[in-house]
């Protein structure tokens, strides 16, 4: 009876799963099918299982340099906005870790609190003053507005890590003489790089899918990929192969992230907020 | 060197001042005047509070923010600790179905958006395709009952994994210790569930209700690609209000007063957070 209900439990835990997997995917198989229909047959009713697959969607995608343009735009916003929160954040997370800091609290929950605050509040005090000093619709301008969210989630990502370093370590560096700096870079980093692997996906993912600032900070030199997309969604006529092809495209760094990097995904979501 | 720490935290200030603190000073400055765009700007004191505060679009538009965090965090929640529960038991294949739960998650959410137009759509959608077997004609977005359930409902697909993530790793570093002395007392899966294991994980189970309130309450993406706020008022929510107010009203006093107000919910929110949680 019980080895019973043993199998019982197990095999609704199969059948629940089964069932989640099968409503997170099936809305995105049956986006890429229609990314991969022709014009003529995107919308036959009945729907058609069996056609011709074509690739003319994303050739056009490709040939549309304002799409394409958004791409490498979000490519170069994401390495920037990374580079330099990891940079920054391992001093930081490197201070909170080996020294007593005053206002350490409040600091933790000013970074806590910079990572809350709502997205349009930075737009138009950031559209003001990228104007004047000529940062707007650039990737430096883009790129520093998301140290807002990124920033706080490396200090505390790499705070944790280093955390897991013992301070002996840190003690021995230092009678061997090395300063800070060597102490950080000759003993700290190799031993963090998986943190640092972690930090760089989770805020890359982010970067790469935002949206509201975008919006409101660039026009059209960095123009993002979300915005990309989103210019494919016409009110009056659908543009329904660029909108399919588009979203996919998007998609498809994101979704290599999760199958090849999953655990340090995971790992990052979980230590991130658990700390935070 | 008593310098050092400091010195290493600079950079870091600095850019969070200039990214966090000017934005808020610079809004809530601006607010007490009645800045549109290119025109000059008048002092005038609190009159944008006012105006706003005893607006009735404003409180609807309140409302529909409110509703749509409440419903979206209890659904996410609820499915997102039960599917934790449940594979959590899982030990063949848990991986695998984790990656694929994840998926969602790592998606924008304008993708999420197109997804859902092209699936929900009135005319070609497969849904609606489906349903019209069964005598229904139905009208996701466009009809104002149903638009806002249909946008929590993307919501929830965007963000369940987000929960169950979290709490099956927090399931998952549960001693055993206690679990199997319950399981010697007799003590069936689900009342282990219910008196050992979430009470363990009761830390993160807050942590989960706080991101998830703070960050459906911000609701902008699926919002601005699906309906716009409409029809009508019904799914308009107050960062969908406020970059209408600014780039369409060209009002951006009266936007950054918004902004101000719902900036203080979120400090209001965030400062309960960090009451409770030691950890910070």
């Amino acid at each position: 009876m019980n080895i019973l209900s043993k199998y019982k439990h197990l095999i609704t835990a199969y059948i629940v799963s089964f069932i989640a997997i099968a409503i997170t995917i099936l809305p995105i198989t049956w986006l890429f099918l229609i990314s991969i229909k022709s014009k003529g047959e995107t919308f036959t009713k009945p729907p058609k299982w069996i056609f011709d697959p074509t690739m003319q969607n994303y050739i056009d995608l490709w040939d549309n340099d304002l799409f394409k343009d958004t791409f490498f735009n979000s490519f170069f916003i994401t390495i920037i906005s990374i580079t330099l929160s990891i940079v920054i954040a391992i001093f930081a997370a490197y201070a909170l870790k080996r020294y007593q800091i005053r206002f350490k609290t409040a600091f933790m929950q000013w970074l806590l609190l910079a990572y809350m605050l709502p997205e349009f509040l930075f737009v138009l005090p950031m559209f003001a003053i990228y104007q004047s000093i000529g940062i707007y619709d650039t990737y430096i301008g883009m790129a520093l507005i998301y140290q807002v969210h990124v920033l706080p989630f490396s200090i505390w990502m790499l705070r944790s890590f280093l955390e897991e370093i013992p301070k002996e370590i840190d003690d021995a560096a230092y009678l061997d003489g090395c300063n800070p700096f060597q102490a950080i870079y000759k003993i700290y980093l190799p031993l963090i790089i998986p943190g640092i692997v972690a930090t760089a996906i989770l805020n890359g993912i982010w970067v790469w899918n935002e949206l509201a600032i975008a919006l409101g900070l660039t026009f059209f030199d960095a123009q993002p990929i979300t915005v990309g997309v989103a210019s494919f969604r016409g009110y009056a006529s659908i543009n329904w192969g660029g909108m399919t092809g588009s979203a996919i495209v998007s998609m498809i760094p994101m979704i290599l992230f999760v199958v090849f990097a999953q655990k340090h995904i995971v790992k990052g979501l979980t230590l991130g907020s658990v700390k935070g | 060197m008593k310098q050092t720490p400091y010195f290493f935290l600079l950079p870091s200030i600095l850019i969070l001042a200039f990214t966090s603190l000017y934005p808020i000073c610079y809004s809530i400055y601006y607010s007490l005047f009645n800045w549109r765009w290119g025109n000059e700007k008048d002092f005038v004191a609190l009159s944008n509070y006012i105006i706003l505060l005893t607006d009735n679009d404003f409180w609807i538009i309140v409302k529909n923010t409110f509703v749509f965090s409440f419903f979206a965090c209890l659904i996410e929640i609820t499915i997102g600790v039960y599917l934790a529960i449940y594979i959590d038991r899982i030990k063949y294949g848990s991986a695998i179905i984790r990656t694929l739960l994840l998926i969602p998650l790592m998606i924008s959410g304008i993708s999420v958006t197109m997804l859902f137009k092209v699936i929900l759509d009135n005319m070609f959608g497969i849904i609606p395709y489906f349903l019209s077997f069964l005598g229904i004609k139905s009208n996701f977005f466009g009809s104002y009952d149903a638009a806002m359930p249909t946008i929590i409902g993307l919501d929830i697909w965007w963000q369940t994994s987000f929960v169950f993530i979290i709490i099956l790793a927090g399931l998952k570093s549960i001693p055993n210790e206690p679990i199997e002395a319950a399981k010697m007392d007799g003590a069936s899966e689900w009342e282990i569930t219910r008196y050992i294991r979430l009470p363990m994980i009761r830390s993160l189970l807050f942590l989960v209700l706080i991101f998830r309130s703070i960050d459906t309450l911000k609701v902008f993406d699926i919002v601005w690609g699906t309906t716009g706020g409409g029809p009508g008022l019904a799914t308009e929510t107050l960062q969908i209000y406020a970059y209408r107010v600014a780039y369409s009203f060209l009002e951006m006093s009266k936007s950054m007063t918004i902004m101000v107000l719902f900036s203080f919910v979120v400090i209001f929110l965030t400062a309960i957070y960090s009451k409770f949680n030691k950890n910070i």
